[in-house]
C-alpha cells in the first residue's frame, strides 16, 4: 500500500504531485511553479516570516490551523493537508485581518505584508485573544522593518470591528478526509523522500538507507538546501508518522514522541512544568513552534538549543530506536558539537521526562540581544530540591557555554545540602564563574557570558525570596 | 505654489495591493520566457591577493550558461555614485569580505547559486585593516578629513568653570530592507536594455549601468514601480546588482535575473557607518555650552560612495536644537578592508546628535541636573543665538514649543519622581527616563541634487496619469502626490493612476533620498499641473464665459453655472488644447561652499522630541522600553496617517540601531551577522504599549514647500536616542557615584553590563 506521490490541497485546488525535486521548498513552489507570487521570501531562512503561511490539518476531527515558514518547509511534508496562501483568504471580499491592516495603516512598503496577513489569519481561525502578551507571541516570527508594529498591532486589537466572515470548512475537511493515508515513497532521479505512517514501515526503509535526513519542521535542516546549497537525497518525513507524534503523562513521566511538534505538547508542560512552558514563549516564533519538535532540537545537537538544558536538568531520558530500542540519559547524550552518542542507524523515538516532586524549584533564564526569536547568549536551567532552607539536590544546566549543554558540576556539588544563604549563593557564584570557558561569538564575549551564569546565581536566590527581578514582570 | 491646503487621510495607495500579496515587486514581474539568472561569487577573506581561479566545475555544474568576470565588462569596471571605487567585480585585489569577484549565469537561482560553490580560489592573505582606530594610526582615510571652526573653542573650554571629557562610540546598522537586492535586465532592440531594479535612484542605475555597457544613456531604461523597502540600502547599492544582470544580458543577449540571497546581500552590501567621538566641553554652572572640541571619525569601508555627504551631515548636526559658540570640530573618514559604508536613513545625522546628546547627558550629570533643564538652556533661540555653526540662521525655532509641550503631555516630572522612588527600593531593576530634542535640516547637502521633475497627463476621457521621479518604498510618497495632483484637479484620489518610475518619463531625477522627495517631486507634480491649467484655464474662460474657475468634486465651478470636469477636458481636447505636461522644481534659497560646509544648506528644518522611559537589569543587561511619548513636527500634513507611519516606523528603526541590532565582525574582517538569526531588528515584543505619537498640532512649513508640508522620512529615526539616554540615566541610576557613565550603542545587554560594571 505504497503511494508514490503525495495529495495535498492548493487552497482549494486538489494537488497530487510526485514530479517536483524532493528539495522543493514550498516557497518555491508557489512562487515559481504555481505562480502565486504574493508569498514572498525575505531571508530563506525561517526568520522572517515573509514567506508566512497557514496549514490546514486534520486533528481530533477538526481542522486545525498553523502559521508555517514556507521558505523551510518541503513541498512533500504537505501531505494530506491543505496550504492556504494570502491569494486564499480574500473572497468577494476582504478579509477582517486584511481589512483591518488596511485601516490601521499596518503595511508601508508591503513587502512584509502578506506574511504578517497569513499569520494574523492563524491568530483569527484558532480564536486567540489579542491581548499585546498573545499579539507579541503570535506575531514573533515576522519582522516588518517600516511600521514599527504599533499600527499592525493595533489591526489584530481592533478585530472584533468587522464582521466575520469565514467560510464553510465543510468541504475543504471532506477533501481533505478523502485523501488516503498511505505510506509515501518518491524516487525522483535518486533523490528520495518517504512518510511513514507508522514507526515499523518506517523503520524498514530508514534502516536501509544510507545518508538518511530527518525532517520534521525542517527549522535546521531545510537550512543545508537553502544556505549550504547542498542536496538531501534520503529525506523521512516524521510528522504524519503517529507512533512519532504523541505526549503521554504515564506513571510519572511525560513521554514525548520525538516528532511531535513543540506546539502540540506546551499544553502538558504548562500542566507540569509552567517554567519549560514559559521557556518555550520566547523559543524561535509561532510558525517555527508549529512545526519544530524536540526531536529535532536534540537530534541537531546544537549547543544553542534552549531545551536541552531544560531536559537535562528535569533529569530526561531518551529512548533511541534503530536495530533496537535503548534507553540513555540526556546528561550522557552530547559528547562534543554536533556530536551525539546517536549511531548510525538509530534515531530518537521519545523523550521521557520524570514528574518531580512539588517541593522542586524550577527555573529557566534564557539570556538574548532580543527578546523573541532569538538564541540564547547564555541560558540556564535550574532544578532545585530545597527542603527546610537546605538544598537537597540541585542541578544547574547551562547553554551557550560551551560546545554541549553543560552541567555546572562543581556548583551543584558546592551547593548540594548547603543551607539556601545568600553567603551559599555567593560562593556558588564564584564557583560557577570559572567552572566554563566559552567563546566569543556574535551573541556574547566570553566574558559576558562568563558574568551572566555567575549573575544568574542572583536572580534564583532572589526568586527564591519572590522578588519581581526581571524586566520581563514589567 | 498653491495656496489650497487639505488634509485627506486616506490610506496607502496600495494597501489594498499590499494586504491581498497583489502588489507587485520587482521579483513578482512576469519573466520573459528564455529568461537566465545570476548568482554571485564573492571573496571569502577581507584582503588578499587572488592568486588563481578555477571556473571548471562550475562551467561543469547542472544548469550553468555562463560565467561574468570583468573581463566582459565592455565600459567601466565601477558602480561608484560620485567618487570612482566600487569596482563591480575584482579578479587580483581583494579588499573586503564579500567583493564580487564572478557571477554565475544559470538555467535557475538555484543553481546558479550551488555553481559558484564549486569554484576553486587561491588567495594570498594579507592583514586587513578593520576597525576606526586602526585606520587612523594608519592614516588610512577614503577621503580628506574635514574641519570646521567657529569662535574660539580652545580658550572657550579653558575659561569655561566646568569642564569634561569624554570617549564616544556608536554602530552600523544593516538596513534589513524586506525585499532583497534584485535586478532584471531585459535587452531590447538596438542593443538598448530595460532594467526593473529594487532602487531609490533609477536615474543613476541608468547612467552607471550606461557606463558599464560603455553605451549611452539614452540606450539604457530603468522601471521601478515600488521596492520592499529601501532605507539608504537601495540608494547606490542597488547598482551593483543592476550592473551585473546587465552586463550578462548584454553579453548572452538574454534576459537575465539577478536575486541576492538574503545572507549574501547581509555581507555584499553597505551598512550604516559606525562612527568614533572624543570630546572636550566647557560649560557654566547652569549647564551651558561655551566651547566643545570634537574629534569624529567613521568607518567608511573601502570606498568613499556617499561617504563625504554623510560625514559632513554628521558634521551638520552635532548641534542638534543647540546652540554651540565656540566649536572646533575635525570629521574624519577612515578606509578599512570592510564593504563600503553607505547611505542609511539620517544619512550621518543620527551619529552627529547622539554625539551631543551624549554630551549633554555627561554635563547635566557631572552638575547632578536635571538633563531636560540643561537641554533647554542650550536651545537655540528665536532672536539670538540662532545662527548654526555653518552659518544658517534658524528662522523656523519651534524646538522649545514642542520639547515643553511633550514635556508636560508626557508627565515627564511625575514620573521621573516616581521612578526615583521605584529605583530606591529596587536593588537589581532600574528605571530610566530622558526626553531628548530632534532638529533636523532639510534638502540634500548636495545643492543641485535638489531637483525634480514631473509628467501629468490628462487623458480625454478626463482620467489622470501622474509620473514623477520619486520612489515608492513604503513612505507614501505615491499617495502624497497623488493627493496633491487630486487637489490641483477637484478629483479623488482614484482619478489618478500612478505609474511606475520610469527614466523614459522623467529625465535626470535624484535618488528618493534626504527626506525631501514630496518636497521636490511635490513641487514639479504642480508646476506640471499648473502648466497644464494655463492653457486649459485660458480656455475653460474663454469658452465659457467665467472669471471664476474652481476644480472641485470632479467638477469645475464657474461663475453662473458648474461644468464637468470630464466634460470640459473632452472638449478641450477637440478645440485643440494640450492637456499635459512635464513640470519641474528646484529648491530655492539654498547654497553651501564645499570647502568650510558653510551657508544655507537646507531650506528649513523639522523638529521632534521624545520621551521615553526603559528599565534594565543590572544583573543581565537586559532591558526594556516601558513607555514613549513623542510629539513630532510635519508642517501642515498631506496626509497625516501616512505621516505617523514615518514618525513611529522612523522612531523603531532608530530604536533598534541603539539597543538590539548589533553588526559583528570578526578579527580577520569577517562579518559575523549576516542573517536575521545573528542580526536582530527589532520584533513586535520590542514596542511599549503605551507608545504615544502626536503630530505638532500647530506644525506649518514657513517656506512654499507643498501645502506647507515638512519632510518627514528621516527626522523622526533620531528621536530614539531618548531611548538611548534613559538606558544611560537607568545605568546612572545604579552607578550614582561613577564620575562618567559609559555606554556603547548599540545598547545591547552585554554593552550595558559593561557599562554597569565600569569595563568600558
Amino acid at each position: 500500500m505504497l503511494s508514490s506521490s503525495i495529495e495535498f490541497l492548493l487552497n482549494n485546488e486538489l494537488i497530487t504531485i510526485n514530479d517536483a525535486n524532493t528539495n522543493t521548498t514550498v516557497l518555491e513552489y508557489l512562487r515559481n511553479y504555481k505562480n502565486l507570487k504574493g508569498t514572498k521570501e525575505g531571508c530563506a531562512s525561517g526568520d522572517c516570516g515573509a514567506c508566512t503561511a497557514v496549514i490546514a490539518e486534520i486533528k481530533n476531527n477538526k481542522l486545525k490551523y498553523k502559521s508555517i515558514n514556507t521558505c523551510i518547509t518541503l513541498l512533500y511534508s504537505l501531505h494530506s493537508k491543505q496550504l492556504l496562501t494570502v491569494e486564499y483568504i480574500e473572497s468577494k471580499y476582504l478579509h477582517p485581518v486584511q481589512q483591518s491592516m488596511i485601516d490601521n495603516d499596518g503595511a508601508q512598503c508591503g513587502f512584509c505584508t502578506p506574511g504578517f496577513i497569513m499569520a494574523m489569519y492563524a491568530m483569527h481561525k484558532n480564536k486567540i485573544r489579542p491581548t499585546e502578551s498573545n499579539i507579541n507571541r503570535y506575531l514573533s516570527g515576522n519582522l516588518c522593518r517600516c511600521t514599527g508594529y504599533r499600527p499592525i498591532k493595533e489591526s489584530l486589537k481592533n478585530l472584533k470591528k468587522y464582521k466575520n466572515l469565514d467560510s464553510d470548512t465543510s468541504k475543504v475537511f471532506k477533501k481533505l478526509k478523502k485523501i488516503k493515508l498511505k505510506d509515501v515513497a518518491l524516487n525522483n532521479d535518486g533523490a528520495k523522500f518517504y512518510i511513514h505512517q507508522n514507526l515499523k514501515s518506517f523503520k524498514k526503509d530508514f534502516l536501509k538507507s544510507n545518508n538518511p535526513s530527518l525532517l520534521v519542521g525542517g527549522t535546521d535542516i531545510s537550512l543545508d538546501i537553502t544556505k549550504k546549497r547542498s542536496n538531501l537525497n534520503e529525506i523521512f518525513y516524521l510528522g504524519l508518522n503517529k507512533n512519532l507524534n504523541y505526549v503521554k503523562v504515564r506513571s510519572n513521566n511525560i513521554h514525548i514522541g520525538a516528532a511531535t511538534p513543540i506546539n502540540d505538547i506546551l499544553g502538558t508542560l504548562k500542566k507540569y512544568y509552567p517554567t519549560f512552558y514559559e521557556m518555550f514563549e520566547r523559543y524561535g516564533s509561532e510558525q517555527i513552534r508549529n512545526v519544530a519538535s524536540l526531536g529535532g532540537n536534540i537530534g541537531s545537537a546544537s549547543p544553542i538549543g534552549d531545551s536541552l538544558p531544560v531536559l537535562i536538568s528535569l533529569d530526561a531520558m531518551l529512548v533511541l530506536d534503530g536495530l533496537k530500542s535503548r534507553k540513555i540519559e540526556m546528561s550522557n547524550y552530547f559528547v562534543g558539537y554536533r556530536q551525539t552518542k546517536l549511531r548510525k542507524n538509530e534515531f530518537i523515538k521519545e523523550i521521557i521526562i520524570p514528574l518531580k516532586s512539588k517541593n522542586n524549584i524550577h527555573k529557566c533564564y534564557k539570556i538574548s540581544k532580543r527578546i523573541d526569536d532569538d538564541i540564547s547568549s547564555v541560558f540556564m536551567a535550574i532544578n532545585a530540591e530545597i527542603k527546610n532552607n537546605t538544598i537537597k539536590s540541585i542541578k544547574i544546566v547551562c547553554g551557550g557555554m560551551a560546545a554541549t549543554p553543560k552541567i555546572a558540576k562543581l556548583t551543584e556539588k558546592y551547593l548540594k545540602n548547603k543551607k539556601i544563604t545568600y553567603e551559599n549563593i555567593s560562593k556558588a557564584k564564584l564557583i560557577i564563574s570559572k567552572e566554563f570557558s566559552p567563546l566569543s561569538d556574535v551573541r556574547g564575549s566570553k566574558n559576558y557570558r562568563t558574568k551572566i551564569v555567575s549573575n544568574l546565581l542572583d536572580r534564583f536566590w532572589n526568586e527564591y525570596n519572590n522578588k519581581k527581578v526581571t524586566v520581563y514582570d514589567f | 505654489m498653491t495656496s489650497n491646503t487639505f488634509i485627506k487621510n486616506v490610506e496607502h495607495e496600495s494597501a489594498i495591493k499590499h494586504v491581498t500579496g497583489r502588489a507587485i515587486y520587482t521579483d513578482d514581474i512576469s519573466e520573459p520566457r528564455n529568461l537566465l539568472h545570476a548568482a554571485i561569487g564573492f571573496s571569502p577573506v577581507s584582503k588578499g591577493i587572488i592568486e588563481r581561479i578555477d571556473f571548471s566545475e562550475v562551467l561543469n555544474s547542472d544548469g550553468v550558461v555562463d560565467i561574468i568576470t570583468d573581463r566582459d565588462i565592455e565600459g567601466q569596471n565601477d558602480v561608484g555614485p560620485i567618487f570612482k571605487g566600487d569596482k563591480i567585480f575584482t579578479s587580483k585585489k581583494i579588499e573586503y569580505h564579500g567583493q564580487p569577484i564572478f557571477a554565475v549565469i544559470a538555467s535557475s537561482t538555484k543553481l546558479a547559486r550551488q555553481a559558484l560553490l564549486k569554484v576553486k580560489l587561491k588567495i594570498k592573505k594579507q592583514t586587513p585593516i578593520i576597525t576606526i582606530e586602526d585606520a587612523i594610526k594608519k592614516k588610512s582615510f577614503v577621503l580628506k578629513s574635514k574641519t570646521i571652526k567657529r569662535g574660539k573653542s580652545s580658550s572657550a573650554i579653558a575659561n569655561s568653570k566646568h569642564r569634561l571629557s569624554g570617549k564616544l562610540e556608536c554602530g552600523g546598522q544593516d538596513h534589513f530592507y524586506l525585499e532583497g537586492q534584485i535586478a532584471m535586465t531585459i535587452p531590447q532592440e538596438d542593443n538598448n536594455f530595460l532594467i526593473y531594479s529594487s532602487t531609490q535612484h533609477p536615474s543613476e542605475t541608468q547612467q552607471i549601468v550606461a557606463k558599464v555597457l560603455n553605451q549611452k544613456f539614452n540606450s539604457i531604461n530603468v522601471k521601478v514601480r515600488r521596492i520592499g523597502g529601501g532605507f539608504g540600502g537601495k540608494e547606490t547599492q542597488s547598482f551593483l546588482f543592476a550592473a551585473i544582470s546587465s552586463i550578462a544580458a548584454k553579453k548572452l543577449n538574454r534576459p537575465v535575473k539577478l536575486r541576492i540571497d538574503r545572507d549574501d546581500d547581509m555581507i555584499m552590501t553597505g551598512k550604516r557607518h559606525p562612527f568614533i567621538f572624543e570630546y572636550e566641553v566647557g560649560f557654566s554652572d547652569n549647564g551651558r555650552i561655551n566651547g566643545l572640541k570634537i574629534l569624529m571619525a567613521s568607518n567608511c569601508g573601502i570606498s568613499a560612495d556617499l561617504s563625504g555627504a554623510i560625514n559632513d551631515r554628521a558634521i551638520y548636526h552635532i548641534d542638534n536644537a543647540y546652540f554651540i559658540p565656540n566649536l572646533d570640530l575635525t570629521s574624519h573618514r577612515c578606509k578599512t578592508n570592510t564593504v563600503s559604508s553607505t547611505a542609511f536613513r539620517g544619512f550621518g545625522g543620527p551619529q552627529g546628535m547622539f554625539c551631543i546628546e551624549n554630551i549633554i547627558d555627561h554635563i547635566a550629570h557631572h552638575l547632578k541636573k536635571e538633563p531636560a533643564n540643561i537641554r533647554v538652556q542650550n536651545f537655540y533661540k528665536k532672536n539670538h543665538n540662532n545662527i548654526t555653526h555653518y552659518g544658517m540662521k534658524i528662522e523656523d525655532n519651534i524646538i522649545e514649543e514642542i520639547f515643553n509641550d511633550l514635556k508636560k503631555k508626557s508627565n515627564y516630572t511625575m514620573r521621573k519622581k516616581e521612578i526615583e522612588k521605584f529605583n530606591s527600593s529596587n536593588e537589581i531593576l532600574k528605571k530610566g527616563i530622558s526626553i531628548t530634542p530632534v532638529k533636523f535640516g532639510i534638502s540634500f547637502t548636495t545643492t543641485h541634487l535638489n531637483q525634480a521633475g514631473a509628467l501629468v497627463h490628462i487623458y480625454t476621457d478626463g482620467s489622470i496619469h501622474l509620473n514623477h521621479g520619486g520612489i515608492e518604498m513604503g513612505q507614501g510618497l505615491m499617495t502624497k502626490l497623488a493627493l496633491v495632483a487630486a487637489n490641483e484637479f477637484g478629483l479623488d484620489i482614484k482619478d489618478i493612476k500612478l505609474s511606475s518610475t520610469d527614466t523614459e518619463k522623467v529625465a535626470n531625477t535624484s535618488a528618493s533620498a534626504a527626506s525631501a522627495t514630496t518636497d521636490l517631486n511635490g513641487g514639479a507634480v504642480l508646476n506640471a499641473i499648473y502648466n497644464i491649467k494655463l492653457e486649459l484655464d485660458e480656455f475653460i474662460k474663454k469658452n465659457y464665459k467665467t472669471k471664476k474657475i474652481t476644480y472641485k468634486n470632479g467638477k469645475i465651478i464657474c461663475d453662473n453655472k458648474i461644468l464637468q470636469f470630464k466634460e470640459v477636458i473632452s472638449n478641450a481636447y477637440l478645440n485643440r488644447i494640450k492637456l499635459y505636461s512635464s513640470g519641474f522644481y528646484k529648491t530655492p534659497k539654498i547654497n553651501v561652499n564645499v570647502k568650510d560646509l558653510s551657508g544655507r544648506p537646507f531650506l528649513y528644518f523639522a523638529y521632534g522630541a521624545a520621551v521615553s522611559e526603559v528599565i534594565i537589569d543590572t544583573l543581565t543587561g537586559e532591558n526594556k522600553v516601558l513607555q514613549v511619548d513623542i510629539i513630532h513636527d510635519v508642517g501642515k500634513s498631506i496626509n497625516q496617517r501616512i505621516d505617523i507611519g514615518q514618525i513611529e516606523g522612523g522612531f523603531v528603526q532608530g530604536l533598534g540601531w541603539l539597543t538590539t541590532e548589533e553588526i559583528s565582525w570578526n578579527k580577520d574582517g569577517n562579518i559575523l551577522s549576516h542573517s536575521p538569526s545573528t542580526y536582530k531588528i527589532p520584533t513586535a515584543a520590542e514596542i511599549p504599549e503605551k507608545f504615544n505619537v502626536e503630530i505638532y498640532k500647530k506644525g506649518f512649513n514657513i517656506e512654499k514647500v507643498v501645502n506647507r508640508s515638512k519632510a518627514v522620512g528621516e527626522p523622526p529615526f533620531m528621536l530614539a536616542i531618548s531611548v538611548f539616554s534613559a538606558i544611560k540615566n537607568a545605568v546612572t541610576n545604579k552607578n550614582q557615584n561613577s564620575k562618567i557613565i559609559n555606554l556603547i550603542a548599540p545598547a545591547t545587554p552585554e554593552n550595558i553590563l559593561k557599562s554597569i560594571n565600569n569595563e568600558i
